[in-house]
Parts: structure tokens; sequence; C-alpha cells
């Protein structure tokens, strides 16, 4: 099954200690795969009222579909500039 | 024009490639680094990651937003990312209009909104550990809340 590829960025892949995760998953929403990225990386827990979210490069909401093959980004607060 | 480039950005250029017949002004804005001092402790150097090429996109969004809504004939925003000293410029802003009050309005827009919007980060290393801006997330003693 193709797999669901999860970017993580600043803070965040810090906190994780990876900037990138695979999980497999058949297709789901946001909000569950945040849950097993959390199971994975649970020190990625306390800072998702921070973090927003982007599949395939767009901003994305927790109800927002994600299927095999889309890229997520966990994205912590921008800070450019 | 929308970049985001390692290399230091070289905003003459980027201001004398503005000039147009039919612009009356040309409004630039620089964002450069700022030493911040704690105590014992001072910012050595900035660090700006990108998540690309949303980063691009949204920087072309900001572009497209500010065309549409002010008479503005040229817009250039350029990104730097990696290593920036202090003092440098990290962003650059330059918008060229027939007017002077669209190209002051549409700058300082543009520079909000990146704040805002585009998915850029940034990383202070300081003499004592690091600490991610906006997410307070670090390895100094004493993290910063402000």
């Amino acid at each position: 099954m193709e797999k669901i590829t999860v970017r993580l960025f600043g803070a965040a892949a810090d906190r994780a200690g990876t900037r990138e995760v695979e999980l497999a998953s058949e297709t789901t929403t946001l909000d569950e795969l945040w849950s097993k990225l959390a199971d994975r990386h649970p020190e990625l827990s306390p800072m998702r009222p921070t973090l927003a979210f982007a599949v395939n490069d767009e901003y994305a909401g927790g109800d927002a579909r994600v299927e095999p093959g889309d890229e997520v980004a966990v994205l912590p607060p921008v800070s450019g500039g | 024009m929308f970049a985001i480039v390692e290399e230091p950005i070289d905003v003459g250029a980027l201001v004398s490639g503005a000039y147009r017949p039919d612009c009356g002004a040309v409004a630039t804005f620089v964002g450069t680094t700022r030493v911040d001092e704690s105590g014992e402790a001072r910012v050595e150097h900035l660090e700006y990651e990108a998540y690309r090429p949303m980063a691009d996109k949204k920087l072309a969004e900001i572009g497209a937003g500010i065309r549409n809504r002010w008479d503005v004939r040229y817009v250039a925003i350029v990104h730097r990312v990696g290593r920036v000293d202090p003092g440098e410029p990290s962003v650059a802003i330059v918008v060229a209009a027939p007017r002077r009050g669209p190209a002051f309005e549409a700058s300082r827009h543009a520079i909000e909104r990146i704040k805002e919007i585009v998915p850029i980060w940034k990383r202070e290393v300081w003499s004592d550990g690091y600490i991610w801006v906006g997410s307070q997330v670090g390895t100094r003693g004493a993290i910063r809340t402000t």
C-alpha cells in the first residue's frame, strides 16, 4: 500500500528528531493521521495546539481528507521575515 | 518575481530592477537579522528553513493578492534561507506603483502576510544554545517567553 509521507519542520522536526515520517494508512483525515503520528512521536503532542498542517502544499484543517501517496506537512508557527 | 535563495540578497539590483516608466514610486522593505542580548548571552546568527515548494507558492499568492487590491505594476519578494549573519537582509520586498500610497501600503501588507502564512522558520543560534522563534523550543537554559 502506498504510504502517506509526513514532513516535519522547525521546532516539530527538532522535537521529533526526524524530518520525515512515513505512515501506512488507508484514506483518512488529518486528525486521525495526527493520532498515528503522535503515537509514534509522543514528544510532538505538547505542540499540538500551536501546529498548522498542509496537505499537498496547501493549508488544511483537521477534517481534511488524506489519501495514500499524499504529502502532509507539520507546520509550527511560522517565523519568517 | 518571487524567490527563496540561499545566497545573500542583492537588494540594490532588486530595487533597480523595479524601475518602470509607468511608475512614479518604488517602495522597498528590507528585513534584517537583529542581534538580541539576554544577560551574558547574545544571538550569534540566525538560520532559516522553508517548506518548499509551498513557501514559493505562498509568496506568489501574496504577490497576486497585492496586484488584485492595489494599482501596483511590479512586485518582487526574495526571502533568504540557511545561515544569515547579524545585520544582513533576510527578506526584501520591492513594489513599484504609479503612486506612492499603494506602493507603501502593498509593501507593508507583503511583510505582514509573510509573517502569517509563508512556511518559513527562524532559529536563533545564541552563544548558550538555540531557540526556534515562535515555538520557544530549543536548548537554551533560560528560554525567553516573549
